[in-house]
């Protein structure tokens, strides 16, 4: 029998405080989308390699499947379901919409949070920015064109509105 | 509307959209299966006292618990849980139902198997060995299925011939890689039966199949799709097993059983598009003409057909039809081996064998000294040409997409050492008469809500594809009014009518046919109940009404909202709303006969795919410049969508030719996870340039044809002949990797060796 | 408590003697995540201390918990520790490499990993501290011990920091890199260069080369042979043969045949000797590790 030792976890998630009683070595994916109930960021193979269950911890793009729970105790951490406000959606939402960029969608909510972390440190990506950004995510049906022309979109009308 | 998308798309977007893996139930326990470590073997005996002990697992169950019959898709080869043998590492042996995943697992370890291993044959050659061990009994000499499909008189196109090139290729086993591993909630109940909760491509034919094995009738399984990650052929029957176990589990513990494949599972126990062998002749005339061309075509099955038969049929047959070849002479070999079963990815066979013809035909250029593009133009098939096997080109511009994408390239350019271009082409089915032997149709409803809006109710499927948002401009365009108002009901086998689903390209043709003609049957409805119920229309002739922007409009100019009339209609009904039916069925398809000859799909499309590359000799990287994709799928309703589809086929494609491919070592998979089994990135695609021929067609709803499963196929020949022209390097086994390339450089076959 | 955010090493160092021999150091989990987790964990990617940059004269000293995305980023390594910046750029993703650490790429001694051919390269120092009040400095190399092992204890020692000289004027690094696809792979074959060019003439120059054993393996023969030659194609080449003659390496279903890997060890050593003399010599290089974007 594996002993499973639990912990106070304090976790600030779109910026409402969150605490549980955990596993600290439980991973991150797992407590979001099951004790949290954010079902938005997706499990695609559960080792770092896909980039489905991207997560910003502390504004860094990361594999939330390869983060122990107990890593991110008073972090703050952002989903997919942060970028939205109801109906408000995030440039960068609007943007893969409009582009075409979405097919199945599993992949979108980590490349979304993936664009979401580039364009905080660089507003003017370049084209191979973007391609560099994206590329621990994988997409099967895209061919990633659009997803490209999508955050390039975005920025663009981010720097626009002056945001 | 060129770029319309359904408001799904805002789902995905927000991470709001749910899919197999999001499901929770009241009650659920967790499924886990057990798999077999040995790539064959007898079970002797299995202990599962020790796991049923364990503190929150509700049941165990084995082989013999079930006392299952055989089932398959071709064949009924399979059990739900193996008896006597398993046949590979991955064999379905035990499952187990616990509350929580981690007593799941522990149950699974405690799950105690003696096992007499048994020898393994790992290859089809091996297994085609006299005195190699058999793994079905029906089956002694593990030759699962075998064809001869001959046309005219190879031997003496032989003869006649000026020229005659041969090689071998092959290619490797490729996993469809969708981002969303099958899951799937599986909930029994006395009064409906079972309901499983997954995404399928067709969840009739599956739900067909999986209530007999469960004994229960079609009408008593009822499956609702979720959201899809992706499916590319491998979600049209997906993983049997898991639905299976996961209902098995469900009815015997009263509760709703999930069961989740990790990734691993995907690679060792999904069903990969198969690995495959073949040697090549053709016979041509020195001015290029093709006279034959004979294959001998080796297909590993894996341990278990599945569709595999059927997959072998259009992998051995369909590229004839590409071009004018009159003589033909195939012999494809379908065989049992101690590996993972195989299944159908995009385009079903269709580019396991289109990158070996393409790849020959330039050795063939090369030979006589011709252009690549002019051997093509001279050979290929043509508007109103019947090919060899019977298919009629109702339309076809694939001239048009060669020199197309020949131009587009810049075929004739002069370049630098080291960097080449590579052509290649490709014919594919819209739907399939071999696919179901009841039909090869499809049916929708159309019905008309009280608020004016309206419902298509179809089981055609959506995962991401686009059907969902052409189908509702197929309506659209019929009843002149915003695809917004439309909603697509496809996800639930109980109030969907029986439908094929998405494979065989069939879903926008067949499919959007359905649609338009139930579309125009309500609307005819719509005219008659307008004439009969509304006071001011009831003089009207119905014949000249109109449906404009949402409103039924007069000679005289007299509007009336669609609601007016959708209400009034239903309360005349006592209730029931307007609903119309569409029926579709494919016109002059045929049935393939004995010799495989029949028009079996009532129209088809094209493609030419031609890429440009720089080759390192040093190292044998090869760098893709820029690939243009030239589609001959009629006219096009979404441009977004058909853009979407090449992008997403090119990748596909590219990583067939450059980087994927199951590697084995006695059975095990070496490779089962994507850190070791590789598919582009964002950085490795090359930049993608689709053309469409809007040649419209006189079959497909509006014109338009199938692109969802071509997309992938010729840009795997037009890399390694790219390559091929850029160094000299002609590489005949997939994937070609730096170091295939690099010895095809320095050791092996260079173009102008070509026997 | 069986997982302790440290803030500080000294609250790292106090709950592994408290531990006694129970508890494992993890700072980015990466790796070890996909390893059996130990039950009790100190996590030492929060202490500042520990991802510092700290500059004395020519001496770098980086603290092991920094990132490989900061690595990368930062403009002093880039410029003066070129290979290791480059070789960071590479591992896995952005997404690894916003948590991985340089730390725990060497103590998780996979012997493909990036990070340890760019330290190596710079012929880098580690600087240990174990939760007796001990420490210890000792090159790099010395570290390693068979397969994904390295002398550290990971329950009572914690590798602090690396330690090494910045490139003088004259001097230059270059990683290259073979892998099967351009991002999220380990690499086939990657080599690091390290040279120092005084009158056109090779002064000093270190190669490195993995995966050919558990650790990034010094070609001290070749390194040998250029002492003295003249920046030129012909000398690079030569290296380039001197050090297929060199490597050792064995077929991989995974990654490929031995003769290819040790063809490509020729190439790496060709274009990364070349690429570091460049460098050293103040030749602007057609090469870039690519759009820095972090």
């Amino acid at each position: 029998m594996t002993t499973i030792n639990k912990q106070r976890i304090n976790l600030k998630v779109n910026g409402e405080e969150w605490e549980g009683w955990l596993d600290p070595r439980e991973n991150l994916l797992k407590v979001l989308r099951e004790e949290i109930g954010l079902t938005g960021t997706k499990e695609g193979c559960g080792r770092g390699d896909c980039g489905a269950c991207t997560v910003l911890l502390e504004d860094k793009a990361v594999n939330s499947c390869l983060v122990p729970v107990g890593k991110a105790h008073g972090k703050n951490i952002t989903t997919i379901e942060g970028l939205s406000r109801g109906e408000e959606l995030h440039p960068l939402q609007e943007a893969f919409v409009k582009e075409g960029a979405v097919q199945c969608g599993f992949c979108t909510p980590g490349m979304i949070m993936s664009a979401y972390a580039l364009l905080k440190i660089n507003q003017q990506p370049s084209s191979y920015a973007v391609k560099k950004a994206i590329s621990g995510n994988l997409c099967r049906c895209t061919g990633y064109t659009q997803i490209e022309k999508a955050v390039l979109a975005a920025a663009a009308k981010i720097s626009e509105s002056g945001n | 509307m060129k770029n319309y998308q359904n408001a799904e798309v805002y789902e995905k977007v927000t991470g709001r959209a749910v899919y197999g893996a999001d499901l929770n139930f009241p009650g659920m326990l967790v499924g886990k299966v057990l798999r077999s470590p040995h790539p064959h073997g007898k079970i002797l005996k299995i202990d599962t006292s020790r796991a049923q002990r364990i503190p929150g697992v509700i049941d165990v169950i084995t082989g013999k618990d079930l006392q299952q019959k055989h089932y398959g898709i071709a064949i009924p080869d399979e059990e739900p849980l193996a008896t006597e043998k398993v046949r590979y590492m991955g064999d379905e042996v035990a499952a187990v139902a616990a509350r929580g995943l981690n007593a799941a697992r522990e149950a699974l370890e405690a799950i105690e198997v003696e096992y007499h291993p048994l020898t393994a044959v790992n290859t089809p050659e091996e297994a085609l060995q006299t005195g190699a061990p058999s793994l079905h009994q029906d089956f002694p000499g593990n030759l699962t299925w075998e064809r001869y499909l001959e046309r005219g008189d190879m031997k003496k196109a032989f003869e006649d011939a000026d020229v005659v090139v041969e090689d071998s290729f092959s290619i490797p086993a490729v996993n469809q890689a969708y981002l969303e591993p099958v899951s799937c909630v599986a909930i029994a109940d006395r009064y409906h039966g079972v309901t499983i909760h997954t995404s399928l491509q067709s969840p009739h034919m599956n739900r067909n199949i999986i209530a007999g094995v469960l004994g229960l009738p079609p009408s008593r399984l009822r499956i609702v799709c979720p959201y899809m990650g992706g499916g590319f052929g491998g979600k049209v029957f997906g993983n049997q097993k898991a639905y299976i176990l996961a209902s098995l589990l469900s009815m015997r513990t009263g509760q709703p059983v999930k069961i989740q494949l990790t990734r691993e599972e995907e690679f060792i126990a999904g069903r990969p598009m198969p690995e495959a062998w073949l040697k090549l002749k053709m016979a041509l005339k020195k001015d290029g003409t093709f006279l034959g061309r004979q294959s001998d075509i080796l297909i590993d099955n894996g341990a278990y057909s599945a569709q595999m038969p059927f997959v072998s049929k259009t992998l051995s047959e369909r590229n004839d039809s590409l071009y004018h070849i009159p003589n033909l002479y195939t012999r494809a070999r379908l065989v049992y081996t101690n590996r993972v079963p195989t299944g159908q990815y995009r385009a079903y066979g269709n580019q396991v064998a289109n990158f070996a013809y393409e790849s020959l035909i330039d050795l063939a250029a090369q030979k006589i000294g011709m252009d690549p593009l002019q051997i093509r133009l001279k050979n290929c098939i043509r508007q109103g040409d019947v090919s060899v096997h019977g298919l009629k080109m109702r339309s076809c511009a694939l001239p048009e997409a060669l020199e197309t994408a020949a131009r587009e390239i810049g075929w004739k350019q002069r370049r630098p050492v080291n960097r080449g271009v590579g052509l290649a082409c490709c014919i594919h089915t819209n739907g399939n008469t071999a696919a179901f032997r009841g039909f090869s149709g499809a049916s929708a409803s159309a019905r008309l809500e009280e608020d004016g809006r309206v419902t298509i109710i179809t089981g055609e499927q959506d995962y991401g594809q686009g059907t969902h948002s052409t189908f509702a401009q197929i309506a659209a365009r019929v009843l002149d009014i915003p695809p917004d108002w439309i909603i697509i009901h496809s996800k639930d086998t109980a109030t969907t009518p029986f439908s094929l689903g998405a494979f065989a390209c069939r879903q926008l043709t067949i499919g959007g046919n359905a649609v338009r003609i139930a579309a125009e049957n309500l609307k005819k409805k719509i005219k008659e109940t307008a004439g009969k119920q509304l006071e001011n229309l009831k003089h009207e002739n119905t014949e000249n009404l109109e449906l404009k922007a949402g409103k039924l409009v007069t000679a005289t100019g007299k509007a009336v909202p669609l609601e007016k009339v959708a209400r009034q209609g239903m309360y005349a009904n006592q209730g029931m709303p307007l609903v119309a039916d569409g029926y579709y069925e494919p016109p002059e398809t045929t049935a393939a006969d004995e010799s495989g000859y029949g028009h079996i799909s009532a129209t088809y499309s094209f493609a030419a795919h031609a890429i440009e590359v720089e080759v390192d000799p040093e190292t044998g990287e090869v760098t893709p410049l820029r690939l243009v994709a030239v589609h001959d799928s009629g006219e096009i309703i979404n441009q977004l969508v058909s853009e979407g589809q090449v992008y997403g086929g090119v990748s596909q494609g590219y990583g067939y030719a450059r980087m994927e491919g199951y590697l084995f070592r006695e059975g095990e998979v070496l490779n089962p996870g994507f850190h070791v089994y590789h598919i582009p990135t964002s950085l490795d695609m090359p930049p993608v340039k689709p053309i469409f021929l809007e040649n419209k067609d006189p079959v497909g709803p509006f014109g338009a044809k199938g692109i969802g499963e071509i997309v992938q196929v010729p840009s795997i020949a037009a890399y390694v002949n790219a390559i091929a022209d850029a160094s000299g390097a002609r590489v005949t086994e997939l994937p070609a990797s730096p170091e295939k390339v690099f010895f095809a450089l320095n050791k092996g076959k260079k173009e102008g060796e070509a026997r | 408590m069986t997982y302790i955010n440290a803030t500080t090493i000294a609250q790292a160092l106090g709950a592994l003697r408290e531990q006694k021999g129970k508890a494992r150091v993890i700072a980015g989990g990466t790796d070890l995540y996909l390893q059996q987790l130990p039950e009790i964990l100190v996590d030492i990617s929060g202490i500042d201390k520990m991802r510092q940059i700290q500059i004395t004269g020519e001496i770098l000293e980086l603290g092991s918990g920094i990132t490989h995305a900061q690595t990368f980023a930062s403009s002093l390594l880039q410029e003066r520790a070129t290979c290791l910046s480059e070789a960071c750029s590479y591992v896995g993703s952005p997404q690894i490499r916003n948590l991985g650490t340089l730390g725990g790429n060497v103590v998780n001694a996979a012997p493909a990993a990036d990070a340890a051919v760019g330290l190596v390269t710079m012929d880098a120092r580690a600087i240990l501290v174990d939760c007796e009040g001990g420490n210890k400095e000792a090159p790099l190399e010395e570290l390693y011990q068979g397969y994904n092992r390295t002398t550290l204890d990971n329950s009572r020692e914690i590798l602090m920091a690396l330690k090494f000289t910045v490139h003088h004027p004259g001097e230059g690094s270059s990683y290259q890199r073979f892998s099967s696809r351009k991002s999220l792979s380990l690499p086939i074959v990657s080599v690091g260069a390290w040279a120092k060019v005084k009158d056109k003439q090779i002064s000093g120059v270190r190669l490195v080369a993995a995966p050919l054993n558990p650790s990034p393996t010094r070609l001290r023969r070749v390194e040998k042979e250029l002492e003295g030659a003249f920046a030129s194609p012909e000398t690079y080449r030569k290296a380039g043969e001197l050090a297929r003659e060199e490597a050792v390496t064995r077929d991989s279903p995974l990654r490929g045949s031995g003769e290819y890997r040790r063809h490509l060890v020729g190439v790496g050593v060709e274009r990364a000797l070349r690429e570091a003399v460049y460098r050293a010599m103040g030749i602007p290089s057609e090469e870039k590790a690519g759009d820095y974007y972090q």
